[in-house]
């Protein structure tokens, strides 16, 4: 029952691509309101909306609701309370999955998010179905785009190269002010200091280990004691023993799938 | 006595163990009681501790020798265990010997009490049969024998046979009798002129009478076997219980006292040409040629006694030569060789006689024996003797002029191979080699190819020749036969017309076929109230022949025959006819030579076609429309209808230009690094894509593209013509080794992408070709063909596993990881290997794509069913042949690579595909392993060699199991319907197969075609004309090659990219890659429930009143009506059924 209450809290409506589409979706939507506060998504002016088919995008959602105001912004997800994903530079474009997304519509004012919640209906995204690119247009300039003349190919790449250096340079500064002596004394040891250190990653821990391993080995006598001997001796016999079992249990699986009969 | 020694230590092995697992049981009560280890059996760790401390128990000297020679003898002992198990699974029940027992003695006790008949029968009239209420059991050919017969009463009636001997299997049981026909019956003429036949005839009618009103048979039949419609016999089903296990064959046998042998020795006629052609004047005096075969006939009931005596004296008590012969009879069954279990123990006998092997031998040890026997035998030549003595009997060489195959019996006169083909002996001969080389190979285990595996003819010929009007063909090949092997064969006409047919087919194709097997369905049983002829009217005997093709040679366009100054070029001019012609070759030889017309690969592994229809006109004059070939029925599907090419020659063009491209490449100077290496992944760079790239010129129907750097673009004005597809062939680049390399991901790209730019820089000044480069990849125009260049680097992966703990780096498996490494590392050289495998075998690439062609027919095209698992699979009927070769045809390749989709039981088996024979015994253990040991598994599991840290890779997240169950259920529905149409139907066109059914789907989006590429692929649809596409190539030499074509612009696949990414949890999406215009859509089983609303699964529902309460569901109209929405301009119209 609980769910159920919960939606009682959102508003449906149907959202039409143009005012002749028949059978449209219907979204829903309702107040944003959590108790961590962000910026992107002020109280008050938020709108929560849930079940966006694929090819709703801003410029259709500030359509349909342009009833209720002027849409500041529009930020599409795909899970609700979405974790703010760092914003690493890649350098390329990510691949596109379209999708079923849900989307915080930010008003101007917090009138405007009141009007919008008592809608009884939404205007369609666009007039005419050909403001939107969508199906073979969308393709045939997905693909023109795609081919770039080689001077801007070369532009991206230096663009890109030249921020890539900035930071790797700026966080080379920061490692070395960590060599730096802090109030209390304390050094940091980086890569680049003076101190020579190791690199920190799991191969060389690897590697370490196996050397410590082997020299482990090196010290220890093999054939000396009886009770050694005794044992490899006993693990050969463990081997043969096992291959043994092995046969048994493939006889036994083939015995379950083909029963021997031959015809 | 070594081998007594094992053979005890391998029947041993399976009771010991039992036993000593029970004192393993013992021990760990014991410590149990010693309260060193609480009994907790419920305690999942106690369990193993208890299993550790079983395999750590002390071993005894007995185990410990056990398990040594275990060791030794695997492989062996494991075919041990199974040999027992087969064994027996045949062994006839006892409840069943019990049962027939008794029911043979009612039987015998009735017809004991046969009377005596004193009535003289002339039988050349009906009376006897009207008298005895029954037919006669042959037919009218022999009406005009004349002949008085006359009913003396038989002594007794015997178990003979396999029964007898108690070599039978359990399977389709038949236990053969055997009644003794008293002298009296038979005067000293009646051997001539098919009189004791008929005579033997009525004596079989006579019992039959005696027997038709007995309550204890349920059916009462006459019969024969092989065409032997003069010696029928009688079948007997027995009623009750019996009658569903076992049929009892009631034979009729001469005593040894009636005739003296050498009246039947091979030189000697027993068959009058006069009788034979209707001759009026009877010349006693013209004796006539020799009648062997006719001779045979009689002999083999003269010594049956003779030699069922020394059977049952070679195999009384010897129960290892039993097991071995019930083995060998079950290999038999499994290759439908026509070798009788008579026969087969005859020649166990015969190895007996020769000390070649003895009871103390295992079973295993023995049938191996028997295989090396066979295949290093040459009963063709050198005839094999039982005869012991020094009687004058005929010799081996006279023997050899009258039968193919010679294997004389006890007494020397009579030819127990005198009705097997030469044919069938040379297939025994290979199967035996084959079986030899199956026990041989270490890596297989060969008892199921040998002994489980039913063998079919569709799957082990490469190429079938049926012949649709058998009845012409018997009497246009009879008339051309000579006089005396007429008289020969009496009225066997079916035996002589097959043994010639075969001599002409074997002689014509030569070394182009491994084997010639004639395959002749001609048993027969009828009611005993039925007359033979009529029977035989209705149901008609089949004849064909079966070829084994040598890949090597089958393709050769001229048989070179004697030079022309040779008297041998005669009788090659007559054997050819006018076909045969003077040619002067290179090497300075003028000889006779038959030329084939034949363009493609393809074509010519058809030309055996070509020869047969040749030569059956020219001999017989027998019109190809009689005679149907199974060999390149689907040929059509791996040419090209656009260009009327070949797959194999677009693929050769392919790889050449990649060759070209590969030394450009290499050629170039300026670069930071140097292109190393280049890997084409592409499936066409192993022969295996069903559509190959055309010439890249046809992308440009557009005579001036719009056109940004070196690429084409698409024209965006509507109604603009959607340029033709252009598929590239993906290559991998690896470039020289540096340390430079950064340690960022995205710097790492950014830097590829410079390397990009560069190479593609060079290649377009140093070369002059069109080249575009793209921040993944490069496209570059050589030879009209587009190559996708993308360098690969091993620190890629690396930097896409890294991950940072704690500020230590760790390297941790990630999907795009693998991805990438499957793509840049496992795939090169999994293609390179299979390229190998084409070049081996050349089948393979056409029967992959037949295999591709078949699964996206059916409309499974990619993701359902990867297309490179196809070829993996199509990999295995080339790599894991056993038990029969690798197939020459593609027909028969793609039939196994069903078969082995539709046998396979992928719960519980997987599929090792070992490239060159690299892996050893230890890494095939540790893969097997694996496999049972994973628990998460994809549905299907094939390991390559080359998979290392990643076994099944290749079916790791496809197929599902839905998908694989389709699969397995159209192709055994595939592999049905073929065998109709190909063995019953006589069927040319058998491309129903490739078209799918609509029927099940939800809906069907219809797409425009013209935007749909490779449409003119389709089954359906007309071949373009020839001169047309030819046109086209030379419009595209003049235009082309400045420009890169709109490359991989591929509507279809983005639209179903969209939709599976965006409606996957509604509906699965299935297609043809291959031209197929309609793309099905199937709902997912939960999408009628009813849902409660959740903010994170709220899509695509809508709200419904359900009593008053409101609910949610999913809304289809609206999902249908999106499909149209992002399919706008190639979607045509959306059906729902």
């Amino acid at each position: 029952m609980k769910a159920n209450k919960r939606n009682h809290d959102f508003k449906a409506l149907e959202l039409k691509l143009t005012e002749e589409s028949v059978s449209p979706h219907i979204i829903y939507f309702k107040e944003h309101s959590v108790r961590e506060q962000s910026p992107e998504k002020p109280s008050g002016r938020t709108l929560f909306v849930v079940n966006l088919p694929p090819y709703a995008d801003e410029k259709g959602l500030t359509n349909a609701f342009h009833e209720a105001g002027t849409v500041h912004s529009v930020r599409f997800c795909n899970k609700p309370n979405e974790t703010e994903e760092k914003p690493t530079k890649t350098f390329l474009p990510e691949t596109l999955h379209p999708r079923f997304r849900i989307a915080y519509i930010v008003f101007k004012k917090v009138a405007q998010l009141d009007k919008a919640l008592k809608l009884t209906k939404l205007k369609p995204m666009y007039e005419t179905s050909n403001e939107v690119k969508l199906g073979m247009d969308k393709w045939i300039q997905e693909h023109n785009n795609s081919i770039l003349l080689p001077k801007n190919l070369k532009e991206n790449i230096e663009e890109f190269m030249k921020s890539y250096d900035a930071d790797a340079k700026s966080a080379e500064e920061k490692e070395k002010q960590l060599e730096q002596e802090d109030d209390e004394g304390w050094v940091t040891v980086t890569k680049r200091g003076k101190v020579q250190s190791f690199a920190r990653s799991d191969k060389v821990e690897n590697k370490i280990m196996a050397k410590e391993e082997k020299n482990k080995k090196r010290k220890e006598l093999k054939n000396f004691y009886t009770f050694q001997i005794r044992e490899s001796k006993m693990k050969h016999i463990v081997a043969l023993r096992q291959k043994f079992e092995e046969d048994k249990r493939k006889i036994a699986q083939i015995k379950q799938s083909r029963r021997f009969k031959p015809f | 006595m070594l081998s007594i020694q094992c053979e005890n230590i391998l029947n041993n092995n399976w009771k010991i163990d039992k036993t000593s697992s029970i004192s393993e049981n013992d021990e760990s009560i014991t410590i149990n009681e010693n309260g060193k280890r609480p009994l907790d059996t419920e305690n999942k760790d106690g369990q193993k501790k208890l299993r550790i401390r079983g395999l750590y128990r002390q071993p005894t000297v007995e185990e410990l020798n056990r398990l040594q020679e275990t060791e030794n003898l695997f492989n062996s002992n494991l075919f041990r265990l199974q040999i027992d198990e087969i064994l027996n699974e045949v062994k006839v029940k006892e409840k069943t010997v019990k049962r027939f027992q008794e029911w043979f003695n009612t039987l015998k006790e009735h017809l004991k009490t046969i009377p005596e008949d004193d009535t003289e029968y002339d039988l050349t009239e009906d009376k006897i049969y009207k008298h005895l209420g029954v037919k006669s059991p042959v037919g009218i050919e022999l009406n005009k024998t004349k002949c008085m017969f006359k009913f003396h009463k038989f002594q007794d009636i015997n178990i003979v046979g396999s029964y007898g001997l108690g070599n039978s299997i359990n399977s389709k049981l038949i236990i053969d009798t055997q009644i003794t026909v008293p002298t009296d019956t038979y005067t000293k003429n009646d051997s001539i002129n098919y009189r004791y036949h008929k005579k033997r005839a009525a004596y079989l009618a006579c019992i039959a009478s005696h027997l038709k009103d007995l309550e204890i048979i349920e059916e009462l039949k006459y019969m024969y076997v092989n065409d032997c419609h003069t010696k029928p016999m009688l079948e007997i089903k027995p009623s009750g219980k019996l009658s569903n296990i076992l049929v009892v064959r009631m034979n009729l046998s001469c005593d040894p006292e009636s005739y003296k042998l050498h009246r039947f020795s091979p030189v000697r006629n027993n068959l009058r040409e006069s009788w034979l052609f209707d001759d009026k004047v009877e010349n006693s005096s013209d004796v006539g040629p020799p009648t062997p075969y006719y001779n045979s006939s009689i002999l083999s009931d003269l010594t049956n006694a003779l030699n069922q005596d020394f059977l049952n004296e070679t195999f009384l008590n010897r129960d290892n030569l039993k097991q071995a012969v019930v083995l060998l009879k079950i290999w038999l069954q499994q290759r439908k060789l026509q070798v009788s279990g008579y026969v087969i123990s005859m020649f166990v006998a015969y190895l007996v006689q020769i000390k070649r092997i003895n009871n103390i031998m295992s079973s295993y040890q023995i049938i191996r024996n028997v295989w090396i026997y066979i295949k290093s035998s040459e009963l063709d030549t050198k005839g094999i003797s039982l005869f012991k003595g020094s009687a004058s009997v005929p010799s081996i060489e006279e023997f050899h002029q009258s039968f193919p195959v010679v294997f004389i019996d006890k007494s020397g006169f009579y030819n127990i191979c005198w009705d097997m083909h030469k044919g069938t002996y040379n297939a025994l001969k290979r199967e035996s080699a084959l079986a030899i080389e199956m026990l041989d190979n270490p890596n297989i285990n060969s008892f199921i190819p040998l002994f489980m595996t039913p063998m079919h003819e569709l799957l082990k010929f490469d190429h079938i020749i049926r012949f649709k009007n058998l009845k012409s063909l018997n009497e246009k090949v009879y008339n051309k036969v000579p006089r005396s092997s007429q008289v020969n064969y009496g009225v066997h006409r079916l035996a002589l017309v097959t043994e010639t047919v075969y001599s002409v087919l074997s002689r014509g194709l030569g070394d182009r076929a491994d084997l010639v097997l004639q395959l002749v369905q001609a048993d027969l049983s009828w009611s005993v109230k039925k007359s033979v002829d009529k029977v035989k009217q209705k149901c008609e005997e089949k004849l064909s022949f079966g070829l084994v093709l040598n890949s090597e040679n089958v393709i050769k366009i001229v048989d070179k025959g004697p030079p022309a100054n040779l008297p041998e070029s005669e009788e090659f001019r007559s054997f050819w006819g006018e076909k045969s012609e003077l040619r002067r070759f290179q090497d300075g030889s003028i000889t006779e030579a038959v030329v084939w017309e034949a363009d493609s690969r393809a074509q010519r592994r058809a030309l055996p076609k070509q020869i047969v229809d040749y030569l059956l006109n020219f001999k017989y004059g027998v019109p190809s429309s009689e005679v149907y070939q199974v060999s390149d029925q689907l040929d059509q599907l791996v040419v090209s209808k656009s260009s009327a090419q070949y797959i194999e020659e677009g693929s050769t063009e392919v790889l050449r230009a990649f060759d070209e491209l590969r030394r450009d490449l290499r050629a170039l100077n300026n670069l930071p690094l140097d292109v190393t290496a280049m890997y084409g992944t592409s499936s066409v760079f192993s022969y295996c894509r069903p559509v190959v790239s055309v010439c890249a010129g046809r992308g440009l129907t557009q005579p001036h593209p719009r056109r940004r750097a070196a690429s084409a673009l698409i024209k965006d004005t509507p109604n603009a013509r959607p340029p033709a597809y252009t598929q590239h062939n993906t290559v991998v680049l690896e470039l020289g080794h540096s340390g430079k390399w950064p340690g960022d991901l995205q710097a790492f790209r950014c830097l590829k992408a410079a390397f990009h730019l560069q190479i593609s820089e060079r290649l377009s000044q140093q070369f002059s070709l069109p080249v575009q480069a793209y921040p993944t990849h490069i496209d570059v125009l050589k030879n009209g063909l587009v190559f996708r260049l993308k360098i690969a680097h091993p620190k890629e992966i690396t930097l896409l596993q890294r991950e940072m703990e704690n500020g230590v780096v760790k390297h941790r498996e990630s999907e795009e990881a693998v991805m990438l490494q499957r793509e840049t590392v496992l795939l090169p050289r999994v293609r390179g290997a299979l390229h190998g495998l084409h070049q081996k075998y050349p089948a393979y690439g056409p029967a992959a794509c037949l295999m591709k062609r078949w699964l996206s027919a059916h409309l499974l095209s990619p993701p359902h069913f990867p297309s490179i698992l196809a070829d993996l699979v199509t990999a295995a009927v080339f790599l894991r042949p056993a038990p029969l070769e690798p197939p020459v045809q593609p027909l028969a390749g793609f039939l196994r690579a069903l078969r082995i989709l539709v046998d396979t039981d992928w719960s519980r088996e997987m599929i090792l595909l070992d490239f060159n024979n690299d892996m050893s015994r230890e890494e095939i253990t540790e893969v097997e392993r694996q496999f049972n040991e994973t628990d998460e598994r994809g549905v299907m599991y094939i390991v390559t060699s080359y998979d290392g840290d990643f076994p099944s890779i290749w079916s790791r997240q496809a197929p599902t199991k839905q998908a694989l169950l389709r699969v397995t259920t159209i192709a055994s529905a595939t592999l049905n319907y073929l065998e109709k149409a190909l063995i019953h139907e006589y069927k040319d066109n058998i491309l129903g197969v490739f078209v799918p059914s609509l029927s099940g789907y939800d809906a069907l989006i219809h797409l425009a075609t013209p935007l749909v590429p490779h449409t003119c692929e389709r089954v359906g649809h007309a071949p373009e004309r020839a001169h047309h596409a030819h046109n086209n190539r030379h419009k595209a030499d003049d235009v082309l090659d400045d420009v890169v074509p709109v490359v991989d612009f591929n509507p279809v696949d983005k639209y179903l990219h969209e939709l599976r990414s965006a409606y996957s949890e509604f509906a699965l999406f299935f297609n043809d890659c291959y031209g197929g215009d309609v793309i099905a859509v199937l709902w997912r089983p939960d999408i009628e429930q009813l849902k409660d609303f959740q903010i994170a699964n709220a899509n695509g529902l809508m709200p419904v009143e359900m009593d008053g309460e409101t609910k949610y569901k999913v809304n289809k109209q609206a999902l249908l009506q999106d499909f149209r929405i992002l399919g706008r301009g190639l979607v045509l119209d959306i059906t729902v059924t």
